[in-house]
């Protein structure tokens, strides 16, 4: 008979007792008894290694008084999840892609930074995605020519191919039938395609698309590019000489910011850019005169793009020269003042419920979190994004009606979502770069095929003043809000 | 003429009377005209009386020559005392040297020869030609008075010309008896007037050393055995083992038997230290001995000789096998306050970049999970909670499976090891922990939960042995991720302990033809640690034929390497005696040959800061080769080994890396920053933290990926901010490529090991000791580092865990004489370097006061604010045991 002290776990069981003649299988039932340590779990250390059930006590020279070791646990086995974990690794190349958060970039083709900012810009629109994915060819109206056809399914292409792959995409096809569609992209200097007008590429590239993808038979959506970026401006024309005046209303795709000495914002150059005067034949004085238009705006876009006129046509050099001045722009647009006296009414009731709703999450929680759910709202006012005033009176009926059946309204109120800048001193050189803000609220910077991450920060810094990356033309998105 | 010398001109020349002597003699050149001058008239005395008594030493009369002599002695000891300039009579007297060597020269053997010689010695001092060493020779012929006497210049200047002409005496062979009756005077002198630095210079020239010990006492021991060991670092073998020793001496004759002990370490001569223990007769003292030898991480047993009581033993036993670490380091994370677990994304820190990181990818990936589980293993590394492995699993599934099994294949088995590492030194705990992993059937966690008994066991001895008994059960299964596991945790647990049991169960696997190449690697690893140091001849045996075995296809595998480094670590830092193995290694095939040269001399002379070997391992980095040659990168690494350990050369080191980044090929580039990371480890010096910094980005991924791992190391444990910003960034920028994005992470985890409050330094006791099993850990992660694709990157990711060998707290917790953790204020400044500085120099600066336990970084030092207790130990580090002073009184 011997008597050991066994130490299991923290703890250490004095004075057991071990009959040598029995086995030590027996000695584990005792320690069982003691821990709650089945038997088969036990590890006893004992000099030469651990203890083996059937061993033989004289063997293993334990002596008494010694102090062994347990170890083991009564605690359950670890099992494999049932679900197996599915790891990023082992998806496939389209899966790993939306892993990243956000699509490819494009591969420069020889000069093609302008065209590839164009398309990340307006590529970042889901409506316009949408719409496009809706195109067919069976739906094609019989006034859409062929080649703007071909242009608009290879853009429906090439956003679908950036958003399945991960390495950058070349735009190949893209490229071709664009040329094909405007020939002035294909001038050559020294052999190589030149650098070309963003602003051009984005205009020319949106009126295509805005002419094939208006449907002929539905009413309904029946212009969806105009839907989406169409601004109706009310302009009133004066002559000053003869008091007279009329008002017309036209639409435009984009706002200017004209750039002068005076304009160091962009709601100055806005301002700027929606009055104007103009030389016309005066009917009341049978000569020409000097006439004042001011415009307001009289129906308000999804998304809201602004140009600034940063290139003028020099003659002295013969060539389109660069505004360098600073012109800086928010992250979070308010065009209220802008608006004509029929739609700012309209904006009002949204709007206080807007104050009401941010004032509200003010006192309830900090700011950054009134952010997610704008995002969800703008989200939610996706949907019905197909539609949309094509005149300025539809867009009166439909707002009255909207109103009840969806109940989103326009608050005058937009984010910055996408800015192309330009870099250099002429807009037929330098360098064009996308900037653009995905639904997770990152900034994604497009430089041709090298996509990275920018700080939101940053986004501001690009307003000009030096020959950093200036914002030539940005992208608002409207807020809404649900009443 | 009056007989004797000018009464008025003897002594103090500045009070000397201006109207004494009317100056009669006015017969100089009209050069000197000019020089007079410039002269004061009490100098132009001087040199006038100077001038007369030349004039008559050389009279016949004797009495005349006497008195003369003995006048123009007075006057040149007078002068001598203070030594800023050269002194006046000195300087007089040169124009005359030449006179009065011819006149000794001629005079007949007399006291008043004798005399003359000693004058003569003094103004050699200023006159000989160099090399000539005049003023010994007449010094030797002199009448050999009181060294001292003539000034401690002339004593210094005596000493060089006895170290010259020692030299050419050893090469003559003559005898030098006549000079050592001078040394000993030279010494007596030099050691009573506070320059023992001096001292020690002459003996350590005239090869004598065994002198000082006749003339240390308790005023000036401390400073002349910390001249030598300091000196030591900078001398050739095996002269440094020979200063050691009389160090080691001078310390047993005083009873200061820390110190002593510590010397005895360096010299790895385990007879001193037994020494120590059996000359020391205090119980209490002797503790304070077995936590500096625990520290050190040597296998150590005491027997009755040094310790009679058995019960004492056993507490003193437990001691050196470091059962108490554990304690002592949760008891520094409590008191500092970071017992709280941390998550990896506590250490990412994502919320401080940009936008990205805020929506994570909605998959997981295993790579960054595999990331996530290093990073939470070296961050909560012995507190023993965590967030993701040892969170209480709930009954539905088991949540501590669920991190597990989010981590692919061989990732489970860093996953389950990393138990191991967040209950490092707590064996009772670890293993109960471990113990439900020994049950599956899915063998990368079974051979996880092997490699986390083998760390868990890291540096903590039990007579149980329980690794042991549980790991050797699986050291021959089938599967050989699990061999692999047994093999490596045992190596781990058992570094430096040189076990036979486990030799025997080792060494046949190296031989077995059968066995994969993967297992032999491993397990040549795992001998090496176990021997690390140890010259064991049947080891490097048995690794030899291994590599002999070898076909040529297999000793182009990335994990070969680890042969060599086996056969490396057993010779680590024991200089010499490699060279019978080095001589071996010639043999081998051409492919591995020059790779086991280059490691085997790097570990045989690591820490040992040999010039020599610097400089051979320098023209290897130079060569330009083609390619397939890959001994370049053990060279560059081996660099750092033997520069490493004292700051001279390691500045020289840094210095001479930044050449090879610049000329040397790719292979050399990739294996500088790992370089840079073992020389500055867990010590991030700005200059190195700069150029890391940069190569962080280079254009070849694999030097990008060293120089993040080395970003990881110079910081490790250490929470340096900007380090942990520059990761950051580095994380951001490389969020795409995920390898790069791994080794950040690791890196990330390396910066906060421990929540900071751990080392990886090899170094302790104020820089002088390097523990083996640390440095052999270190080693073999960056040698793993230079493959770093199929190593690391590949499925042998647990090599990292290899770091926990030198895993350290770096704490100083000071305990009373029970052993419990006493608050005690100190100070914790830089560190300054006082060796042969005059009087009591401050030897921190900059500090700050705190209350113990406290943190220590690279290069601090600290010292109690408080005369309430005494420490056992000089060197405040680690475990202090404190003694209550009885001289105290509370003011």
């Amino acid at each position: 008979m011997l008597t050991v002290s066994v130490k299991w776990q923290k703890k250490v069981f004095e004075g057991i007792e071990i009959d040598v003649t029995l086995p030590p299988y027996v000695f584990k039932a005792q320690l069982y008894d003691l821990t709650g340590v089945p038997p088969e779990r036990q590890k006893i250390m004992v000099k030469g290694g651990l203890l083996k059930d059937d061993a033989d006590w004289s063997a293993i020279g334990v002596k008494d008084g010694q102090k062994l070791m347990m170890m083991g646990t009564a605690d359950e086995i670890v099992k494999a999840p049932e679900k197996a974990i599915v790891f990023a690794e082992d998806l496939p190349e389209e899966e790993q892609a939306t892993n990243l958060g956000y699509s490819a970039g494009l591969v420069n083709l020889g000069n093609t930074c302008y065209m590839n900012s164009t398309v990340q810009c307006l590529k970042s629109v889901p409506e316009l995605k949408s719409a496009l994915s809706n195109y067919s060819l069976a739906g094609r109206s019989n006034d859409v020519d062929q080649t703007s056809h071909m242009l608009t399914v290879a853009t429906r292409e090439l956003f679908g191919d950036l958003d399945r792959s991960v390495n950058a995409v070349s735009p190949t096809q893209f490229w071709m039938t664009l040329r094909k569609k405007f020939p002035q992209f294909s001038q050559l200097q020294n052999g190589m395609h030149m650098q070309q007008d963003a602003e051009e590429c984005w205009t020319q590239l949106l009126y295509t698309l805005s002419q094939s993808l208006k449907a002929p038979a539905s009413s309904e959506d029946s212009d969806a590019v105009k839907a989406l970026f169409g601004v109706n401006l009310r302009s009133r024309v004066h002559c000053q000489e003869s008091g007279e005046e009329s008002s017309e209303t036209e639409s435009v795709y984009s706002l200017k910011c004209h750039i002068s000495h005076e304009v160091n914002h962009l709601h100055e150059g806005l301002k700027h850019g929606l009055k104007g005067e103009l030389e016309k034949t005066s009917p009341a004085l049978g000569r020409t005169a000097v006439y004042l238009k001011e415009s307001l705006i009289d129906s308000l876009p999804r998304y809201l793009t602004v140009q600034f006129v940063r290139f003028f046509w020099k003659r002295e050099t013969n060539q389109k020269a660069k505004i360098l001045r600073k012109v800086d722009y928010p992250l979070e647009l308010d065009i209220f003042d802008l608006c004509s006296e029929d739609l700012r009414k309209k904006l009002e009731a949204p709007r206080q419920k807007l104050r009401d709703e941010e004032g509200k999450k003010l006192g309830l929680q900090p700011k950054s979190s009134s952010k997610d759910s704008d995002v969800k709202m703008t989200d939610a006012a996706e949907a019905p994004s197909n539609e949309g005033g094509e005149s300025s009176t539809a867009a009166q009926q439909e707002g009255a009606s909207s109103s009840s059946e969806k109940g989103t309204h326009m608050t005058g109120i937009y984010d910055l979502v996408t800015v192309l800048t330009h870099k250099g001193r002429s807009a037929d050189s330098g360098h064009y770069v996308a900037w653009v803000k995905q639904e997770s609220g990152k900034w994604i910077q497009y430089d041709d095929s090298h996509p990275s991450i920018q700080r939101e920060e940053d986004i501001t810094k690009l307003s000009g003043g030096g020959d950093w990356h200036m914002a030539y033309i940005i992208m608002y998105k409207a807020r809404f809000v649900s009443m | 003429m009056a007989p004797g010398p000018d009464p008025n001109s003897v002594g103090d020349g500045a009070k000397r009377d201006e109207a004494t002597t009317k100056v009669p003699s006015k017969d100089p050149k009209k050069k000197d005209d000019k020089k007079e001058e410039d002269l004061s008239e009490e100098d132009l005395q001087l040199k006038q009386n100077l001038e007369l008594y030349v004039e008559r030493v050389q009279d016949p009369n004797p009495e005349l020559q006497k008195a003369a002599l003995e006048s123009m002695r007075q006057e040149i000891r007078a002068s001598t005392s203070s030594m800023t300039s050269v002194p006046k009579p000195l300087k007089f007297l040169r124009p005359h040297y030449g006179t009065l060597k011819e006149f000794h020269k001629n005079m007949a053997e007399s006291d008043l020869k004798k005399l003359l010689a000693d004058i003569l010695s003094v103004l050699a001092l200023t006159m000989s030609a160099e090399g000539e060493r005049e003023s010994l020779g007449y010094r030797l012929t002199g009448s050999e008075g009181d060294i001292g006497s003539w000034g401690h210049e002339y004593v210094r200047n005596l000493a060089g010309e006895i170290a010259e002409e020692y030299t050419v005496r050893q090469g003559e062979e003559s005898s030098i008896e006549d000079l050592m009756d001078l040394v000993q005077q030279i010494v007596a002198f030099h050691m009573k007037h506070n320059a023992e630095t001096e001292a020690v210079d002459l003996l350590m020239d005239v090869e004598d050393l065994d002198l000082l010990l006749e003339h240390v006492d308790r005023t000036n021991f401390r400073r002349t055995c910390n001249y030598l060991t300091s000196a030591a670092k900078y001398l050739p073998g095996p002269d440094d083992m020979l200063v050691l020793d009389i160090a080691y001496m001078i310390y047993i004759k005083f009873e200061e038997y820390p110190n002593a002990l510590q010397i005895a370490l360096f010299l790895d001569n385990m007879q001193y230290v037994k020494q120590v223990f059996t000359s020391c007769t205090d119980l209490l003292r002797k503790k304070q001995f077995c936590y500096m030898i625990s520290r050190h991480g040597i296998t150590f047993e005491l027997d009755p000789e040094m310790v009679e009581n058995d019960v004492d033993r056993e507490m003193l036993q437990d001691i050196v096998n470091n059962t108490k670490l554990s304690e002592g380091y949760l008891t520094l994370a409590r008191d500092i306050e970071v017992m709280e677990a941390k998550t990896p994304e506590d250490i990412y820190k994502a919320h401080l970049l940009d936008g990205r990181a805020s929506s994570g990818p909605s998959a997981d990936s295993a790579r960054q999970n595999l990331a996530a589980t290093f990073v939470n293993a070296f961050v909560n590394a012995g507190f023993g909670q965590d967030k993701l492995m040892t969170v209480p699993s709930d009954s539905t599934s088991g949540s501590a499976g669920n991190w597990l099994f989010k981590n692919k294949e061989h990732g489970k088995t860093s996953a389950a090891a990393s138990l191991g590492m967040i209950l490092l030194w707590d064996v009772d705990a670890g293993l109960t922990h471990l113990d439900k992993y020994f049950h599956t059937n899915d063998n990368p966690i079974i051979a996880g939960a092997l490699l986390g008994v083998g760390i868990v066991n890291c540096g903590i001895k039990n007579d149980c042995d329980p690794a042991l008994a549980l790991l050797g059960e699986y050291i021959d299964k089938e599967d050989s991720s699990v061999r692999i596991g047994a093999i490596m945790g045992l190596g781990i647990a058992y570094a430096g302990s040189q076990n036979d049991q486990i030799k025997s169960s080792l060494s046949p696997i190296l031989n077995d033809a059968k066995a994969p190449l993967d297992v032999i690697a491993f397990a040549a690893l795992s001998l090496g640690m176990i021997y690390v140091g140890s010259c064991n001849e049947e080891v490097a045996q048995s690794i030899i034929f291994a590599l002999m075995d070898r076909s040529e296809a297999e000793l182009g595998e990335a994990l070969t390497r680890f042969l060599p480094l086996g056969l490396g670590l057993l010779y680590l830092g024991k200089q010499e005696s490699v060279e019978a193995t080095a001589e071996v290694s010639k043999t081998f095939n051409e492919k591995i040959r020059k790779y086991c040269d280059m490691t085997l001399l790097s570990c045989a002379y690591a820490g040992t800061g040999n010039v020599l070997k610097v400089q051979d391992l320098l023209a290897q980095c130079g060569e330009h080769l083609e390619k397939g040659d890959n001994h370049q990168g053990p060279a560059v690494l081996g660099l750092a080994m033997v520069a490493m350990s004292e700051e001279l050369g390691l500045d020289m080191a840094i210095r001479s890396l930044e050449r090879v980044l610049q000329y040397g090929e790719q292979n050399v580039r990739r294996a500088v920053p790992l370089a840079l990371g073992l020389l500055c480890i867990s010590n991030p010096k700005v200059t190195v933290m700069d150029t890391l910094s940069r190569l962080s980005h280079d254009t070849d991924s694999e030097v990008a990926m060293s120089a993040i791992i080395s970003l990881g190391l110079i910081g490790a444990g250490t929470n340096n901010a900007r380090i942990a910003g520059m990761l950051r960034n580095l994380s951001s920028y490389y969020y795409k490529d995920a390898s790069l994005l791994f080794c950040v992470r690791i890196a990330q985890g390396l910066v906060h090991m421990g929540k900071g409050l751990l080392t990886l330094s090899p170094f302790h006791s104020e820089r002088l000791l390097l523990s083996p099993t640390a440095l052999a850990g270190i080693v073999t992660l960056l040698h793993a580092c230079l493959d770093m694709k199929s190593i690391i990157l590949g499925k042998y990711h647990y090599v990292l865990y290899f770091l926990v060998l030198a895993m350290q707290p770096r704490m100083m917790l000071t305990v009373d004489e029970n052993l419990k953790p006493i608050s005690v204020p100190v100070r914790v400044g830089q560190a300054v370097d006082v060796v042969g500085q005059a009087g009591r120099p401050k030897t921190i600066t900059g500090f700050q006061t705190h209350s113990t336990p406290v943190l220590l970084a690279a290069g601090e030092r600290a010292e109690l604010a408080t005369d309430k207790y005494i420490p056992l130990s000089p060197i405040l580090e680690g475990f202090i045991i404190l003694k209550e002073n009885p001289d105290y009184r509370e003011e």
